[in-house]
């Protein structure tokens, strides 16, 4: 057999910047894609990315309807926008570090992933951001419900397009680096771990005024949803959707209130409560997952699996 | 062009892991040497550090102490380098994307190698060809067989054409058949280009022996041997040993104990010395002293009217140099290993029959071809 020399051209070892950082994102994006979404059963895609979302909104809005005599159309507006939202955050937050638990222990791929050129951190952004997409379905079907059945439409005159562009695109970043953070954590924890995503996601769901405001919660616990940008995220999405609405983060009994004497936010101090948290949450999830990578590789877990 | 540097190169590698009652230390400090080019084997019992050595070269995990280069790239510090020049491919996992296609999830991974598009698509249809399951390409990755799994493995594992595969158990729980197709196809690879290097760690020891060049023997995160097989079968210290079948023996095998340079005669087991049989045949095993005592023994069975019907030595088994470097059997404790030199134990005596069920068979009846011509020359694309 007559064979090449290969040539051991060390250009060969050196990387092609950021296009190669880029098709990792990418390719890594599809894998999430393809993986996630599981297209070959469209009946079970439906039922957790649709369903639920638009299930949850029907109940809560039943229930909001019962206790207020059906005279709270604001409130359903308020209800039906955070659990559409909410779909984004269980798809960036909770499925995001969900792929390295199936990657590490379900496909056994997470090893092969980590080899490859393509850094870790952005394997696992591009994940996360297929998540975010299918998550983006739910969200933007359970809108569409909430127009059409539940009566709540939204009017493209008032809709403020530039504070929902804003708030949508630093709060998809906060999401997808909560999840890397996330991702961080479940890559210590080598069994029985699995919940964990959607535990925690829960109870950010009570914390960043997804279907009530803050002011119902006692102050210190406020304190932590307003350092969340998940909770700024959602009152700017809002805001924009439906200008006039109920405020999450403000109002009678809110720490928000207490401490600047203000009803609610103005839309510039909400941006910039959004990008402040958003940046702080991401300087820490990027450094929580640098350590836990680290960390990671010391204890041989990148390849762990329950069974050894 | 500058020399190249050693493929690996340790120094005093050390691992110990953090573990319950007490640390594990994987690693004792391990030096070891491989040139490019080399077939390298990792022979050692299960436990023996060798998948714990294999990540740390794969950059997989940390050492405790001491240095390792791949390609001369630090293993710690110049993860990048080696990742695009080596890849692996582990044993005894079902891994893969179970909803992609296998054709779908080999792309994926070239772009993850950072092959274009077009390139990717057209050297994983190589590589499909090479491993041979052009018909599973379109099947979805859950509906392979654990055989077809690993040949999908060793696609993606060959996909960069790494200047360096490593390979940990790479036939581990898969029949025989699959696993004479995983090791002819690592042969093959190995072959079609010059200079491309191979670290293959197992259990079994007919596959180093098969398949390798040079071996080193691990032991409780020590390397105790290294070498080529024949030098390492030469270094242990061994009587010469003998089977004889012969039409006849008029006194039993022990007639022939008392012949000089003849430390013991014993009628092997699988020979047919049944009685009632109208002919007989009768097989000795004679250990001798050295290979010149077998003169006078041939010249006393000629005397006594024996016929020799065949005669040949037996060489040392790799199973045989772990067993004098280490002091015990190769095969944890569960097995008593092959001492027996009376004859009447099972067939399993010093002819290197192994109980592992997935061994390969011996070279001899290995030189099949998974396919006629060589597919993986093609994949030796010329480098970028
Ligand atoms: N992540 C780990 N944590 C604790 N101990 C480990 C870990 N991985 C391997 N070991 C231990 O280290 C030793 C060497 O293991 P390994 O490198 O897998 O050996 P081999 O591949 O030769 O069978 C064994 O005693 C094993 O139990
Ligand atoms: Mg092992």
């Amino acid at each position: 057999m007559t064979g090449l020399t290969p040539s051991f051209d060390l250009g060969r070892t050196e990387g092609r910047g950021l296009r190669e950082t880029f098709r990792g994102y990418l390719t890594a994006a599809r894998i999430g894609w393809a993986v996630e979404a599981n297209w070959a059963d469209p009946i079970l895609f439906f039922t957790y990315s649709v369903a639920k979302p638009i299930a949850a909104a029907l109940i809560l809005v039943v229930m909001l309807d019962i206790v207020s005599g059906g005279q709270a159309p604001a409130y359903r507006r308020y209800v039906v926008t955070g659990v559409a939202l909410w779909s984004f955050v269980q798809g960036g937050f909770a499925g995001l570090a969900m792929s390295v638990l199936e990657d590490r222990e379900r496909y056994r791929m997470l090893k092969y992933v980590y080899v490859s050129p393509t850094t870790f951190a952005v394997a696992l952004l591009g994940r996360g951001t297929a998540r975010v997409a299918i998550g983006g379905m739910g969200a933007l079907t359970t809108l569409a419900f909430g127009a059409l059945v539940l009566g709540m439409p939204v009017d493209p005159a008032r809709v403020d397009v530039l504070l929902f562009v804003a708030s949508m695109a630093l709060g998809l970043v906060a999401i997808i680096a909560l999840g890397l953070g996330m991702a961080a954590v479940v890559l210590q924890t080598r069994q029985d771990s699995w919940s964990y995503p959607e535990a925690v996601a829960g109870a950010m769901f009570l914390l960043v005024g997804a279907v009530f405001p803050l002011a119902v919660l006692p102050g210190p616990v406020q304190a932590i949803g307003l350092v969340l940008p998940l909770t700024w995220w959602m009152e700017g999405v809002r805001r924009s959707l439906f200008p006039g609405g109920v405020s999450a983060v403000g109002g009678p009994g809110s720490l928000f209130t207490e401490l600047t004497g203000r009803e609610a936010p103005d839309t510039p101090a909400l941006l910039l409560a959004l990008l402040g948290t958003t940046l702080l949450v991401t300087l820490a999830a990027a450094v929580a997952f640098r350590v836990s990578e680290h960390r990671a590789k010391d204890r041989g877990l990148i390849d762990q699996t329950s069974g050894s | 062009m500058p020399s190249i540097p050693l493929a690996i190169d340790t120094r005093g590698i050390e691992r110990v892991y953090k573990a319950k009652p007490r640390p594990i230390t994987a690693l004792a400090g391990v030096d070891l040497r491989v040139e490019p080019g080399e077939f390298f084997g990792l022979l050692g019992p299960n436990g023996a550090g060798k998948t714990t050595l294999i990540k740390i070269l794969t950059t997989l995990l940390l050492p405790t102490a001491g240095t390792a280069h791949v390609f001369g790239f630090d293993v710690e510090r110049e993860t990048k380098r080696i990742r695009r020049i080596m890849n692996i491919v582990s044993g005894g996992e079902q891994s893969g994307y179970g909803l992609l296609l296998v054709r779908e999830q080999l792309w994926m991974f070239s772009q993850f190698y950072g092959l274009g598009a077009r390139e990717g698509w057209r050297r994983v249809d190589e590589l499909i060809e090479a491993v041979g399951l052009q018909d599973q390409r379109l099947q979805k990755v859950s509906s392979l067989s654990t055989g077809q799994r690993q040949k999908m493995n060793m696609a993606r594992g060959l996909l960069n054409d790494p200047w360096i595969l490593f390979l940990d158990e790479p036939t581990l729980g898969l029949d025989v058949s699959a696993a004479r197709a995983v090791r002819t196809l690592i042969r093959e690879w190995k072959g079609a280009v010059v200079g491309r290097t191979v670290l293959l760690t197992s259990h079994y020891m007919a596959e180093v022996e098969e398949l390798c060049d040079r071996l080193a023997i691990v032991d409780r995160g020590r390397i105790v041997a290294i070498g080529t097989p024949a030098d390492l079968k030469r270094r242990i210290q061994r009587d010469s040993i003998f089977r004889l079948e012969l039409d006849r023996l008029d006194g039993g095998a022990s007639s022939l104990s008392g012949l000089p340079g003849v430390l013991k005669a014993v009628t092997a087991s699988d020979g047919s010395s049944t009685s009632g049989g109208a002919r007989q045949r009768t097989a000795v095993k004679l250990v001798l002293a050295d290979d010149n005592a077998l003169g006078p023994v041939v010249t006393a069975l000629g005397q006594r009217g024996s016929q020799i019907v065949s005669l040949e030595k037996s060489e040392p088994t790799l199973e045989e140099v772990f067993v004098q470097l280490v002091g015990r059997s190769f095969a944890d404790d569960s097995e008593d290993g092959g001492s027996d030199t009376d004859g009447r134990g099972s067939s399993s005596g010093t002819d290197g029959a192994m109980a592992d069920p997935s061994a390969p068979p011996p070279p001899t009846a290995a030189t099949e071809r998974m396919t006629e011509d060589a597919p993986l020359a093609a994949t030796g694309l010329p480098e970028r």
